[in-house]
């Protein structure tokens, strides 16, 4: 197994927006984009995706039952960077950066979903599982 | 697969395998749920790839199995690239 595979997911998008309005569209707006049908708790009866936007807010679908939380909000700095403390699934524990930076025109989205653990297999066995399990981590901002 | 560990007393028995493989009758001493419970749950885990098991004489014995962090990690690869893909047609859409 490659020690390169449990490196941070790292992705990067560009788009004809301001990063004010690109921010907005990521975090404000989820539900226009993300595709709840095959990524989310409920699938097609999620109402709607709400990220309340401050530190500590959460990140959760909603849903004609009630609400699921996907996560908290870590760091809120609009229209700069967002990071999350990701709660779905095996992946509990592990934190998801978004960050907004002007390009010519537009803006370049970076998204880094880190945590899953070290390249080595020991470290993934012993710390690695503890780091995506852990439910409620106490995590300050930086 | 994701939602594999999103039950606690599934959760309850993969905390119990980190130290050490185990058998079902092992596990379900420590749990307030039946043997079939737990084999149940069990079944769920391996299905998500998340432990695995063996025949150890009479008895079959349970393990975490070490790569299911990276399926996790897989998954999310590619769940990233779709979000991201379908945010900027979403983006393109709006600006026209």
């Amino acid at each position: 197994m490659s020690t390169m595979t449990t490196e941070a997911i790292r992705k990067t998008v560009m788009v004809d927006f301001a990063p004010a309005e690109a921010f907005a569209l990521f975090t404000a707006r989820i539900a226009s984009w993300w595709p709840v049908g095959s990524h989310s708790y409920a699938g097609e009866a999620v109402q709607d995706v709400v990220l309340e936007p401050t530190v500590g807010g959460r990140l959760y679908e909603v849903t004609n039952d009630g609400q699921q939380d996907w996560g908290v909000v870590l760091a809120w700095e609009p229209p700069h960077r967002f990071v999350l403390d990701w709660q779905i699934g095996e992946a509990r524990g592990t934190e998801v950066e978004v960050r907004f930076s002007a390009e010519g025109p537009g803006t370049r989205v970076e998204l880094e979903h880190r945590g899953f653990g070290s390249g080595d297999p020991r470290d993934r066995y012993h710390t690695g599982w503890d780091v995506v399990l852990a439910p409620f981590v106490e995590r300050g901002t930086r | 697969m994701l939602d594999a560990l999103g039950d606690a007393t599934r959760r309850s028995i993969f905390e119990s395998l980190k130290s050490g493989p185990r058998s079902v009758g092992e596990l379900a001493e420590g749990l307030p749920v039946s043997r079939p419970a737990v084999s149940q749950h069990l079944r769920v885990l391996k299905e998500a790839g998340l432990v695995s098991d063996s025949r150890d004489g009479t008895r079959r014995l349970y393990r975490i199995e070490p790569d299911g962090l990276l399926r996790v990690r897989d998954y999310f690869d590619g769940f990233w690239s779709e979000a991201l893909e379908r945010f900027r047609e979403a983006a393109r859409k709006e600006t026209g």
